[in-house]
């Protein structure tokens, strides 16, 4: 019995590893994107990117179903969703944009809000906007908050504030018409 | 529709995995013919299919069919064509369906070579690495299938090739890589069927001895590119970084190592049976550890691939199942593994297994080292790196008894050496390592501690080995002419001769490189010149630069030494608009005392350049030392011994107390 | 006992002994090698209210202030200030930044602390690109608690 007690000991070893490496994959900060599915938004208190004196939280988003588009102008495939976001909101879909810009932050303040606001009206105004209204990331961190990767990224937010959908990458009129749109006819039927 | 028909190919493949899984195991269990019989079939249909898979894949990458999404994003109608063939691996899903092509060829190259070996063993192995394959095979088509369509709508171009990976090294590292880290399941399909089959004689030990050399031949050159490219590619000049990938890849080598040397003395001498079993299937484990590290992105590295619980976390159960399982399985069985072989304790038994307790102390640090960060943040202790002063501190430590005994083991005799009868020849060689160390070490301008250290490992390495060669010599009393004798010797003692020598090649341009190497970031315009390391640097300006898929600058160096042209570098930077990454691609002059290197960094205020200039003594000597190690594995392949239809003869032989072969066991 | 037994019994102790220095001997290497990861404020304010001493080896990640970034004139010498929410460190370097180094990006730098908020880096690493944060520091960042921006306008 001693014996395979010894003979026991590279599977004990084997397993304990087994654990660690477990626990580790799930505490990636840049994956957990996939855990958020299903459940409500995290919480936050941004203001408004024109208007920074209005503040936004999480219940901005109930009672009506939404997209969350994470973008900023610095995001080349952001511009070429632009018109396609455009177009549905022309339609009726409410979008809500997160903004966020990668050489900002206020502390340091290269750029001022101001000069955002400046870019941001240029660039809607070129390309169409399909926007209620963006709420600021000030920090990144809410983004970083929702496991966004990277930019543009796209959340389907329901009516109880819940995130049914993360789509990485544009949306295209392929991607809503396969992925993105009937699930969200079917949450407006809800 | 072909790459549906890839898909279909995929999906056929695992179900013929699913059916060689149980049926030659069930037809070995019940000694059914017919149904082991069915092994060999399933096997070349397991191959086909995925090869079908595979040309697939790459015929959409040649006809960049970007309806594919990992076409589409891994690939650009701006590639060249041969980069558009290994683009096919560029990225996770297509690598690991070369893993699985591997894999298969590993398995249906078993099921063609070993009509020597019993049927029922083959059907055990063969039915092992079915249950493997079914394992990936799963994987790839439910987490990570190539074949996914991006439909109706698709790209009009592709995302490009990750600009690192557009690189001749990059074309043959991974498949070489790959075709080490598959090939220890073979080693370990072969422990995993004598330990079901309760037959825990030596045989085993034999059989998959030339498959584990085949292995490591491959993976010895696989992370010797790797190397390379790194060398070359990444711009750092480096070329050993104890990056976790490299790690990933460095473990299975070392276990390997072991196994290899181990399988030796089980062979021949049927003892430290139940050791040698575990190393297969820790080489195999390591593998599969290796990958999953690597997958999971769960260290993160130059080369990780992108992260994805899920994928990690079905690796993670194959993982989990293949290795707590077989290890499950040594546990109940190992104990009745018995070693019938006597030794003294001076004996070249004990000299192989303390070279193997080193070699798994090497895996240890490798392992601890690599692992511990990700313990420790689990623990809650907070995010750690250990540098690589840690790995180097410790290989230090550790290569001095290595090398010792590596010399010592082949000299001496099996089962009991007399320790006085080698005490001369030790002597006569440690003294001359010393003197040719310190005389080498002298030829430089400053002595370093370490550097005598190193080559005077070397030195004991290679001429312990000449002496083992000589010794073979003189104990052939035939009236033969010295290279007659030479020609005597079998192929697989000159396979150890040259990876022994190979070995020595590689530890001296580690020293030399490692304590001589000159380096100088410097500040230059142009017209400026430098001397380092006895050459002049002259700096010729920076021009624009023009690639079929990229832009940038190069910088051109003329090198002279004592006011003679000795060659014109070109260091490149170069821009990759479409994935929008700035590559470094060093001008490098390689020759075989030394490589000199430049590359260029940022261009700075005023118009000046900051270069990054090395003179490197003996660098390519480590990737040399590495090639002759596999053509010394090579050579043991194509021994005699192992030609499988010869197995079932020799098998007799020895059966009956006789040795195999006079040359290796005459002294 | 049995010479057999004896042997086997001097093998098993050389081979305990040869792992227990090897362990010895690693345990003392990582304790060397060892880096602990920071963020500015921490270097500066503590980590689990302990300062780091002053010649220690660590690794640290900020965002590079912009403006900060000061090359010198007749060497490669550069040195940057770092911040993440609160006080600012300074790192210093020779050599050649990465590609990717940009003001106002997250860069981790391994070194030694030469004064209580300065760094001598022997290697700084900036994989960071839009969608590339070095992980330790998302997860740091992850920390900072959501502060309406008051000051947004006058920054310029």
């Amino acid at each position: 019995m001693k014996k395979v007690l010894i003979f026991l000991l590279p599977l004990g070893f084997f397993v304990l590893v087994a654990l660690f490496l477990f626990q580790g994959l799930f505490s990636d900060p840049r994956a957990r994107d996939s855990s958020l599915v299903n459940k409500p938004l995290p919480d936050f208190n941004l203001p408004d990117l024109m208007q920074p004196q209005v503040e936004y939280t999480p219940e901005v988003f109930k009672g009506q179903v939404s997209l969350l588009n994470v973008w900023g102008v610095w995001c080349i495939t952001c511009a070429i969703e632009l018109p396609y976001l455009t177009e549905l909101s022309d339609n009726g879909v409410r979008i809500v944009g997160l903004y966020y810009d990668q050489d900002t932050d206020p502390d340091f303040g290269t750029k001022t809000v101001g000069t955002i606001q400046q870019e941001v009206n240029a660039k809607l105004g070129q390309l169409g906007n399909p926007y209620a209204f963006n709420i600021f990331d000030t920090y990144r961190d809410y983004s970083l908050d929702l496991g966004v990767t990277g930019a543009p990224e796209t959340f389907l937010i329901d009516k109880k504030g819940v995130i049914r959908m993360h789509h990485i990458g544009d949306v295209n009129p392929r991607v809503w018409k396969n992925k993105i749109g009937p699930v969200y006819q079917r949450l407006m039927s809800e | 529709m072909l790459a549906e028909l890839g898909n279909f190919a995929l999906v056929i493949a695992l179900m013929m995995s699913m059916l060689l899984a149980i049926y030659p195991m069930w037809g070995a269990y019940k000694n059914h013919a017919q149904m082991m019989a069915l092994a060999k079939p399933l096997a070349i249909g397991l191959f086909v299919f995925t090869l079908f898979a595979y040309i697939v894949l790459t015929r959409a990458f040649i006809e960049n069919d970007f309806s594919l999404a990992y076409v589409a994003h891994h690939s650009n109608s701006l590639l060249p064509w041969y980069y558009r063939v290994t683009a096919v691996w560029g990225g996770h899903e297509g690598s690991f369906l070369l893993w699985v092509l591997i894999f298969s060829l590993w398995t249906v190259a078993v099921a063609l070579f070993s009509r020597a070996i019993p049927i029922q063993m083959v059907a055990r192995v063969l039915a092992v690495l079915g249950l493997v394959a079914m394992g990936f095979y799963l994987f790839i088509l439910l987490a990570s299938n190539p074949f996914d369509r991006l439909l109706p709508f698709y790209p009009v171009d592709g995302r490009d090739l990750n600009p690192l990976l557009q690189d001749f090294g990059m074309i043959i590292h991974p498949p070489m890589l790959y075709m080490g880290y598959v090939g220890f399941s073979v080693a370990f399909a072969f422990a995993i069927a004598a330990l079901i089959s309760g037959k825990l004689d030596s045989t085993w030990a034999r059989w998959s001895r030339p498959w584990t050399i085949a292995a490591w031949c491959f993976l010895t050159v696989g992370i010797a590119l790797g190397s390379w490219w790194a060398y070359y590619e990444l711009g750092w000049g480096g070329w050993w970084f104890w990056d976790p990938s490299e790690n990933a890849a460095f473990m299975p080598w070392l276990v390997g190592t072991a196994l290899m040397h181990s399988l030796a003395v089980t062979e021949k001498r049927k003892v430290f049976k139940s050791w040698t079993v575990l190393l297969a299937i820790s080489a195999f484990s390591m593998s599969l550890l290796g990958t999953f590290l690597i997958r999971s992105g769960i260290l993160v590295s130059v080369h990780a691939f992108a992260t994805d619980p899920t994928r990690g976390l079905f690796i993670l159960g194959i993982l989990a199942v293949t290795v707590g399982g077989s290890l499950l399985l040594y546990a109940l069985r190992a104990p009745q593994l018995k070693s019938t072989g006597r030794y003294e304790l001076f004996s070249r038994e004990v000299l192989l297994i303390g070279n193997n307790v080193l070699l798994t102390a090497a895996t240890i640090v490798v392992f601890l080292g690599t692992l511990l960060p990700l313990v420790h943040k689990e623990l809650g202790l907070g995010s750690i790196s250990i540098g690589a002063p840690f790995f180097n501190q410790m290989f230090v430590f550790l290569i001095v008894p290595f090398v010792f005994l590596m010399g010592l083991g082949p000299l001496s005799r099996w089962k009991r050496q007399s320790p006085t009868a080698l005490v001369r020849q030790l002597l006569i060689a440690f003294g001359i390592s010393l003197s040719a160390a310190v005389l080498v070490i002298f030829s430089y301008d400053q002595a370093a501690y370490m550097a005598a250290l190193g080559m005077t490992l070397s030195f004991w390495i290679l001429l312990t080995t000449l002496q083992e060669v000589m010794q073979r010599i003189e104990g052939n009393k035939g009236e033969l002419s010295v290279v007659a004798k030479l020609r005597a010797l079998t192929p697989s003692h000159w396979g150890m001769v040259l990876g022994h020598v190979g070995f020595a090649v590689t530890l001296i341009g580690i020293t030399l490189v490692s304590n001589y190497e000159q380096e100088s970031d410097v500040r230059m315009s142009t017209g400026d010149s430098i001397n380092i390391g006895g050459y002049d640097f002259v700096f010729n300006g920076v021009e624009e630069l023009k690639g079929p898929n990229y832009g940038g600058h190069v910088g051109l160096v003329d090198v002279f030494e004592d006011g003679d042209f000795v060659s014109a570098l070109a260091a490149e930077k170069r821009f990759y608009p479409v994935q929008r990454t700035t590559m470094t691609e060093a001008g490098i002059d390689s020759g075989l005392t030394r490589d000199l290197f430049v590359a260029l960094g940022e261009r700075l205020d005023n118009g000046d350049w900051a270069l990054r200039i090395y003179v490197k003594p003996f660098v390519n000597w480590i990737w040399a030392g590495a090639f002759i190690m596999g053509i010394g594995g090579i050579f043991s392949i194509a021994d005699r011994r192992y030609r499988m239809a010869k197995v079932a003869k020799f098998k007799s032989l020895t059966s009956n107390g006789k040795t195999i072969e006079p040359a290796t066991e005459a002294n | 006992m049995n010479p057999r037994r004896q042997k086997r019994l001097v093998a098993v102790s050389a081979v305990v002994l040869v792992v227990a220095g090897a362990v010895g001997l690693m345990l003392y290497a990582l304790n060397e090698n060892i880096d602990l990861f920071y963020t500015p404020s921490e270097i500066v304010e503590g980590k689990q209210g302990q300062l780091p001493k002053v010649g220690q080896r660590l690794r640290i990640g900020g965002m590079v202030v912009p403006g900060t970034v000061a090359r010198d004139q007749k060497s490669l010498a550069v040195s940057f200030d770092l911040i993440d929410t609160g006080p600012v460190v300074t790192v210093s370097y020779k050599g050649i930044l990465p590609d990717l180094f940009r003001e106002g990006q997250g860069i981790v730098a391994t070194g030694v602390l030469t004064e209580a908020n300065y760094i001598v880096a022997d290697e700084v690493l900036a994989k960071h690109d839009e969608e590339y944060m070095p992980p330790e520091l998302a997860e740091k960042m992850k920390g900072i608690k959501h502060v309406k921006p008051q000051n947004l306008g006058g920054t310029d």
